[in-house]
């Protein structure tokens, strides 16, 4: 009787939220948390351990913070900031575990990898590397969009000969690695007569290779695109191409500007394969300045300036996802 | 008959096969300038194969095309041409989504024709006037109701100012409720003179617009004749058969 009011008031104070949930279950994901502080007071080595019962302790440890995060994180009943916390918790146990048992040695690995006094005088030359990077990335943009939207066009037309040279091209620009194009464009082409200099070296390889990505892109923008718009805008008396300019690329572009958008991040991020040809770019510099100071924080930096020009470039490819999403289901 | 009617379309022979399919066996039919023609027959009988040939979205296997008596199967004549002076209405509209309403209706006078934007413009609105649709004007085709979509597709293509109109069931996609209003703006244009080929099944708009019917069955005419008389005394056994399916 008694026991039955107490259940009775603990599942009013909590009914307006866990209305159709026993009352135990808001409080079970405490059990084994408490379990884990126990084991991390009372076992766990406070150093690198010595022997197999140490790693073994550590290991345990860490399976069961797994095991309690996957179980509240796969749980869509527990309330969302409990499910933040297991997700920081988690990260957290990681992270706590590694700098402690590592083995690691922090103050050396500072002193190498993230030293300030190792950029002095280095600055200018990683930033003359970065402008050098977004030329070589924004007018090769240019360059593989237009001509990747020229063959998509182009392959629209479905005329069987021009067709077949154009699939060629495309095979073969998607197949070879960018690397080896670039070697051969700045070595080789000497031999046939044709000497670049590696910024236009850059330029050429980087645009052959993704305008077939980009012509690619494109023709799957143009085939989403219903066969009786064509129709309808041919039926006015349009001629092709201006059915295409008019009707087709303006319907097109929606659908493709998100997948576009991650090829020009991922060309952004190719560019710095020009470095085998010498081409000072970003990374280039960054090596050059790495072995001027004998030591490798400017790799460090360069790392973190491609992350810093990129990261937003992501975010905005997948803003333009999202959108172009809810664009085509209004469509429909 | 004192004068002599011009002829707007006519075919001799027209045959279309896709790979083995026989769609079309031998079509000959004359239509001449202010007729309206509903053409019925079963499904897959060929009827729209039959009109997207005409204007050459679909390629004639073989037989002679005339429109206002140019050879349209000559390779050397300019279809875009001759297809500007040919209206199109789809059953499911086909308006460019990316466009409202009065820039679907401009698009074509503008870059074919040539006509100042200006003056497109204002045609447009008249236009979308004719067809009961003047606020809509800056719509775009998913915020139109399926009738208001065909009335726009309607005055896209009168804008090009064609000698001629065809409808490919204009109306069967239509909720019942809005297929009245599309059919009185065929009527209206029926009732100016408008030379129409039209892909119908509504035996009430045959009955009052249509000069003439084309029974089409199996890729051949089987029969043709003024409306009234075909559907109150229809000759040939499979357009008794279709009529009393339909009526
Ligand atoms: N593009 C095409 N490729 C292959 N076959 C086709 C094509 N278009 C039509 N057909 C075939 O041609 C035949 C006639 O089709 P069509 O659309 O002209 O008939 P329809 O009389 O308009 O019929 P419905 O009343 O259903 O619209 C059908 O059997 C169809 O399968
Ligand atoms: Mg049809």
């Amino acid at each position: 009787m008694q026991t039955n009011q107490i259940r009775q008031s603990f599942y009013q104070r909590y009914r307006e939220k866990f209305g159709h949930l026993p009352w135990y279950k808001r409080y079970e994901f405490l059990l084994p948390l408490s379990l884990f502080i126990i084991l991390l007071g009372i076992f766990l080595p406070s150093g690198r351990p010595s022997n197999a019962i140490g790693w073994v302790l550590i290991c345990t440890f860490i399976f069961i913070v797994l095991l309690w995060v996957v179980g509240v994180l796969t749980d869509v009943e527990k309330p969302r900031w409990l499910r933040a916390i297991a997700a920081f918790g988690l990260i957290f146990v990681f992270g706590f575990s590694f700098y402690r048992y590592s083995g690691a040695r922090w103050d050396l690995f500072t002193k190498t990898f993230l030293n300030p006094s190792m950029m002095q005088g280095a600055w200018s030359e990683l930033l003359l590397g970065l402008e050098m990077t977004l030329k070589l990335a924004l007018v090769s943009m240019l360059i593989s969009t237009v001509l990747g939207l020229i063959i998509a066009v182009l392959r629209s037309f479905k005329n069987p000969i021009l067709e077949f040279f154009l699939i060629i091209y495309i095979d073969f620009f998607r197949a070879i690695p960018l690397i080896v194009l670039l070697v051969f464009v700045y070595y080789a082409l000497p031999f046939l007569g044709i000497a670049l200099d590696p910024y236009l070296a850059a330029i050429l390889a980087v645009s052959l290779n993704y305008s077939a990505y980009v012509a690619e892109v494109f023709r799957s923008g143009i085939e989403s695109i219903h066969r009786a718009q064509v129709e309808a805008a041919r039926s006015l008396g349009l001629r092709s191409l201006q059915a295409m300019r008019l009707v087709i690329l303006p319907q097109a572009v929606r659908v493709v500007v998100p997948p576009l958008t991650g090829l020009m991040v991922a060309l952004l991020k190719d560019t710095a394969l020009a470095t085998i040809i010498g081409l000072p770019e970003l990374l280039y510099k960054g090596i050059q300045t790495m072995i001027w100071k004998a030591n490798p924080t400017p790799l460090v930096t360069v790392a973190l300036i491609y992350l810093l020009v990129l990261l937003p470039l992501t975010r905005f490819s997948s803003y333009l996802e999202r959108r172009s999403k809810k664009w085509v289901k209004s469509a429909r | 008959m004192g004068e002599e009617r011009q002829v707007m379309i006519e075919t001799i022979d027209l045959h279309k096969y896709f790979k083995d399919q026989h769609v079309l066996k031998g079509i000959s039919v004359k239509i001449y300038k202010g007729e309206v023609v509903a053409i019925i027959g079963p499904s897959g009988a060929g009827k729209s194969t039959f009109l997207r040939c005409i204007n050459r979205l679909e390629e004639p296997s073989s037989g002679k095309i005339y429109i206002e008596g140019v050879d349209i199967t000559s390779p050397r004549v300019d279809m875009n041409k001759i297809r500007s002076e040919i209206g199109f209405v789809f059953q499911s509209y086909n308006l460019f989504p990316h466009l409202t309403a009065i820039e679907n209706i401009k698009l074509a006078p503008v870059h074919v024709r040539k006509i100042p934007e200006k003056e497109a413009e204002q045609k447009g609105l008249e236009l979308l006037k004719k067809v009961g649709l003047e606020d809509k004007a800056h719509a775009y085709p998913d915020q139109l109701s399926g009738g208001q979509q065909q009335r726009v597709a309607i005055a896209r293509a009168l804008a090009m100012q064609p000698h001629m109109i065809f409808f490919d069931e204009p109306t069967s996609a239509l909720d019942p409720e809005m297929i009245r209003e599309v059919l009185d703006v065929m009527q209206n244009l029926a009732a100016e003179g408008m030379t129409m080929l039209v892909v119908s099944h509504e035996l009430g708009f045959i009955r009052e617009a249509a000069t003439r019917v084309l029974v089409l069955a199996d890729g051949c005419v089987i029969e043709e004749g003024l409306p009234r008389q075909l559907f109150n005394n229809p000759q040939h056994p499979r357009t008794k058969e279709f009529l009393s399916k339909i009526l």
